[in-house]
């Protein structure tokens, strides 16, 4: 049974990438079978924060065009047996994404035994980012704790329940998950920040992970290593829990200051 | 549908002095969405769609009198084939409606409207969906427009080009009269558009910023409000706005407004309810 996992957020540089990355490599390490394809047709990342930049020859694009096979497009993580990465086509537009051709590669990687598939969005709202999501199962929408992000992400929401593949078929919905990255807490004290009460009120949807600002993600990102893999950091402790609530695993919210952790028992108890 | 702008009056080259060489043209020529009654229809037969109508217009009269009425056939599976256009033209202008035009017809059918007098529009007012009454999910109207005006009536500082979303002319008329409210049970979110039309509109989630709900009647928030309100679209000067938490960036109501800057610090935040009164929105503690 395969899942579509869309990383979506509407504003840019929040962390899709970083956590797309981090959540595919997560995956992988717990054993299951993961392909992470880079929806950023013309800004291609994700190969390079995965580290295997020097290895593509085809992409995504060439895929759906029928310009390569699929198994010569996806690339094999060096670190993590059963990750692979199909990556994005820098030369191309978001226009070479189709509908069709789309679901025919999501399809063809459900039938190679991928139990999940995760869509990396680029940042907009449009032809792009209604790709990734198109065919989700769930989402994952990544957020700062500052006001644009919050609203992109409320219209990401509306668009997830509005122009997906579920949503015109009438399936049941898509299931969202709400992931705070870049969170401060010594910054949401003194009041520079939104604090995950405040997101959560406003988005109202379940509260997956808070991934602390933390310069490993920069780090780990040049070295083209997912952060999740150096298990001393805050970083891959903090997607560690992410990846262990996403297989249905309770764990504690962490890295949240002291005093929110009440409010959450309100809310999640 | 996009608005377009097409003045001419701006077509000179960029730069001419105010005041200058501009010719002086006798008239602008603007592409622009003004208010109109779409009447979808789902039936050849004209006499029961007299009869509905005579039904929804003695509901409303003063809402339907004169009114340009676009007739969009999109529905009909022959996209009009079979449809007596001229009796058609006949039935709604006896109802003191006035048709303009005909949208989504088939080609070969096009030179019998022309000669009913009838205008051409392709692609009017959206695609239509079976069920459209009570949405329990609204749909980002920006993107999946479903209207029964090809134009809402925004709050005059709105910039919104997205047409409202509304329940349509179509369904038949209970015997009661009474439509009952639009009720919404999921937040709406930002982008969205949610339009009662000829109802209340009931609201048990939040309304989040860059959110528009519109009603030609009240419109009741039992949450927050953060996003826009425009009760009374239609001109019903009784309409009320009612909210558990108002943070709104704008509430209206028959054309009158009040964006965020003008609500007092004092009633941000709290119950409140807006109404009508000598021609302003009026605040008032809940």
């Amino acid at each position: 049974m395969s899942k579509v996992i869309v990383i979506t957020s509407g504003k840019g540089g929040v962390g899709k990438t970083t956590t797309s990355a981090n959540v595919a490599a997560g995956l992988a390490l717990k054993g299951k079978k993961v392909v992470a394809i880079d929806f950023d047709v013309g800004l291609r990342n994700l190969d390079l924060v995965m580290g295997c930049e020097r290895r593509v020859v085809y992409d995504f694009v060439n895929v759906i065009k029928s310009e390569a096979k699929l198994q010569q497009a996806l690339i094999k993580d060096k670190r993590l047996e059963s990750l692979y990465v199909l990556p994005a086509s820098q030369t191309r537009d978001k226009e070479a994404l189709d509908p069709e051709g789309v679901g025919r590669v999501i399809e063809e990687l459900k039938t190679m035994g991928f139990e999940y598939i995760i869509c990396d969005s680029p940042a907009g709202i449009e032809k792009g980012a209604q790709m990734a999501m198109y065919f989700a199962d769930e989402a994952i929408v990544v957020t700062n704790p500052e006001v644009s992000s919050v609203r992109d992400s409320d219209r990401v929401l509306g668009l997830l329940a509005a122009k997906t593949s579920r949503a015109e078929v009438g399936g049941p919905p898509i299931k969202t998950h709400l992931l705070l990255t870049r969170y401060a807490p010594l910054q949401v004290k003194k009041g520079e920040m939104l604090s995950v009460g405040d997101v959560l009120e406003l988005l109202g949807i379940p509260l997956l992970g808070v991934i602390p600002e933390s310069k490993a993600v920069l780090q780990s990102s040049n070295k083209g290593m997912p952060a999740i893999l150096d298990e001393t950091t805050d970083v891959a402790q903090a997607y560690l829990d992410v990846v262990y609530r996403f297989l249905g695993e309770e764990r504690e919210h962490r890295f949240i200051e002291e005093e929110k952790r009440s409010f959450f028992g309100r809310l999640f108890g | 549908m996009t608005s377009f702008d097409a003045s001419l009056e701006d077509q000179g080259p960029r730069g001419t002095p105010a005041g200058g060489a501009r010719r002086a043209v006798p008239f602008d020529l603007k592409g622009t969405m003004a208010p109109l009654t779409v009447l979808r229809l789902r039936s050849l037969d004209l006499a029961i769609i007299e009869r509905h109508l005579r039904i929804k217009i003695a509901q409303l009269p003063q809402l339907f009198l004169n009114a340009p009425v676009l007739i969009d056939v999109g529905t009909l599976a022959g996209h009009g084939a079979g449809l007596a256009i001229e009796e058609l033209v006949r039935t709604l202008r006896s109802c003191k409606l006035v048709p303009v035009a005909i949208a989504n017809l088939a080609d070969e059918l096009r030179e019998r409207a022309v000669a009913a007098g009838m205008g051409l529009m392709q692609q009017a007012a959206g695609r239509p969906r079976p069920e459209d009454r009570t949405a329990a999910t609204p749909n980002a109207a920006g993107e999946s427009s479903e209207v029964g005006h090809a134009a809402g009536r925004t709050p005059a500082p709105s910039t919104s080009a997205a047409p409202p979303r509304t329940g349509g002319l179509a369904p038949a008329a209970p015997a009661s009269g009474h439509a009952g409210p639009m009720v919404i049970t999921q937040p709406v979110r930002s982008g969205q558009v949610v339009y009662a039309q000829n109802a209340d509109l009931v609201v048990l989630a939040p309304v989040n910023p860059g959110a528009q709900v519109i009603a030609d009647g009240h419109i009741h928030i039992y949450a927050p409000l953060r996003g826009r309100a425009v009760a009374g679209v239609q001109g019903l000067l009784g309409a009320r706005i009612f909210c558990q938490r108002l943070e709104a960036e704008l509430v209206a109501i028959s054309g009158a407004y009040l964006t965020a800057d003008d609500i007092p610090e004092a009633r941000r935040g709290r119950p409140a309810q807006i109404h009508f009164e000598g021609g302003e929105c009026r605040i008032a503690a809940l």
